[in-house]
């Protein structure tokens, strides 16, 4: 298998007036191929919402590089679309016109867009919704419009930073096997960032352990459950033991951060 | 009385109009109140007097001439005001520099009651609708030109972000993001705008003008003419509330979001 996504070397340090700057990264390298579901997990102050931010364009990195296919990433692109924590959609805009933003904005005319984003609406469960605004929706629909609005645009990747961090948890655990379809179904390849450990192993191939301060790569973790998965998968004791070695693994960072904090 | 309380509060257009209607009603109540005490028809007419001066001055047409004189005038400087304040805010907003530099002249100019400086302007510009003009712009640009910026700045990071990662030009991140957001702080502003453009062409017909409401209610205080000035000042009233509810019904319908 080739590599989709490859993220070779990168550093981050952010500089910070009249202090030390603080080094938020060191020496990354990952690789994911296409079609896999690879999940980030670390302490907080690990750098993987920065690791994200580089990946999608938004930040540069200080060091190193990200590829994609092959291809220096060196801003957004049409080959990444990035799902956001709660409250990135736009309040004026209804669901139908969030979803197309990314398409809209791209010059594309709106009978177009508003039928590619029917598509994706459809998909996430949202049907019915798409004249209403975000502030009449719960959370959970407003991270299903964020989904769909990502996935109207087509990326190869879907980066996913965090998305059901605000959620309830009985929502969160809804929203993943929902997550694991629509995966299924559009078949993208996904890089997922969480700091929940049993969200990570859930839905993923391969779950990449993050150490905090610098953020670097601490364990890469092969999650070889069977597919599909459903929830009932979590009373699995394959699962649970999967969950435990990872929690080891970053426990005493968190304890640590607990302190600093 | 629970009922119409509970009536009061509703959220409706006819319960809103409701409350409208019902502080007017007390304020008369209590004016006519005052007014059996207080005899003294210098110092204070009762609201049938005003009611009564208000119509002879429709009928004799003085009423159309000092509005025509007073609102065309207040109208055409405060939406230059609005327009001048908006450009200015976004300047503001858009330059770090013009900011650092421009910001405190700004603040200072703020902060003189330039109300003061009706007298000047009469003798620099003359008596008559230039005067009026530029007196009503340098009172009413004010809040335009704070709330656009601030409103422009305030605009939520991950909002921005995610139009960034959705490849948006910088003058789509404006369209789409920036000014649709400030555009409720812009209205606020326009509201205040209002309410200061009223004194200000009040103030500027006192000292230079041969016509409009300001000027009618100098002249009839200075004939001890109570009710005409009241009169005026009922009308100049009317128009504040007209123009305070206007603009806050707008800000509500442009960010319905902020009310949940």
């Amino acid at each position: 298998m080739t590599a989709l996504l490859r993220v070779e070397g990168v550093s981050k340090l952010f500089d910070r007036k009249g202090k030390p700057s603080v080094e938020a990264l060191r020496d990354i390298n990952l690789s994911i191929n296409e079609g896999e579901f690879v999940s980030i997990v670390g302490a907080s102050g690990s750098g993987k919402s920065t690791l994200l931010r580089i990946i999608d364009g938004l930040l540069a990195p200080t060091k190193g590089e990200v590829l994609v296919d092959g291809q220096r990433v060196t801003r957004p692109g049409r080959d990444r679309a990035m799902v956001f924590q709660q409250d990135s959609l736009l309040p004026w805009k209804s669901v139908i016109e969030n979803v197309a933003y990314g398409l809209t904005l791209a010059g594309r005319p709106w009978a177009e867009a508003s039928a590619v984003a029917q598509r994706f609406v459809t998909m996430t469960g949202l049907a019915g919704f798409e004249s209403h605004y975000p502030h009449q929706l719960s959370g959970g629909m407003r991270q299903r419009v964020n989904v769909a609005r990502a996935l109207a645009v087509d990326p190869r990747i879907l980066l996913l930073d965090e998305p059901f961090a605000a959620l309830d948890a009985q929502t969160r655990e809804i929203m993943q096997s929902e997550l694991l379809s629509i995966w299924r179904e559009s078949r993208k390849t996904v890089l997922l960032i969480t700091h929940q450990i049993d969200e990570a192993v859930f839905l993923s191939d391969r779950v990449i352990v993050f150490s905090a301060r610098p953020g670097s790569v601490r364990q890469e973790v092969k999650v070889d459950l069977p597919r599909p998965r459903e929830l009932t998968l979590k009373r699995d004791p394959r699962f649970v033991r999967l969950v435990d070695d990872i929690w080891q693994l970053i426990e005493a960072e968190v304890r640590q951060g607990l302190k600093a904090g | 009385m629970k009922g119409i309380i509970e009536f009061l509060e509703q959220e409706t257009r006819l319960a809103s109009f409701m409350r409208i209607v019902f502080s007017i009603l007390c304020v008369l109540v209590i004016w006519q109140l005052v007014a059996t005490v207080v005899t003294n028809r210098l110092l204070l007419v009762p609201p049938a007097d005003v009611a009564v001066a208000l119509w002879k001055e429709t009928l004799d047409g003085s009423m159309w001439t000092n509005a025509v004189a007073t609102v065309t005038a207040v109208v055409t400087s405060f939406i230059v005001s609005v327009i001048i304040g908006i450009a200015i805010g976004l300047g503001l907003a858009s330059s770090r520099l013009l900011s650092l530099m421009g910001g405190p002249a700004l603040s200072a100019l703020n902060s003189v009651p330039i109300i003061a400086l009706a007298p000047l302007f009469v003798a620099w510009l003359g008596l008559g609708f230039a005067s009026k003009f530029v007196l009503v712009l340098l009172v009413a640009v004010f809040p335009v030109v704070v709330t656009t910026e601030a409103g422009l700045r305030a605009t939520d990071k991950p909002l921005i972000e995610a139009a960034r990662s959705f490849n948006a030009t910088p003058w789509q991140i404006f369209t789409t993001v920036t000014f649709p957001y400030a555009l409720p702080f812009i209205v606020s502003g326009i509201r205040v705008s209002w309410a200061r453009a009223l004194v200000g062409i009040v103030v500027a017909e006192f000292f230079g003008s041969f016509a409009g409401f300001g000027f009618a209610i100098l002249s009839a205080s200075q004939t001890f003419d109570t009710a005409r000035v009241l009169g005026y000042v009922f009308v100049l009233g009317a128009m504040g509330l007209l123009g305070s509810v206007a603009f806050a019904t707008l800000e509500r319908r442009l960010a319905p979001w902020r009310q949940e």
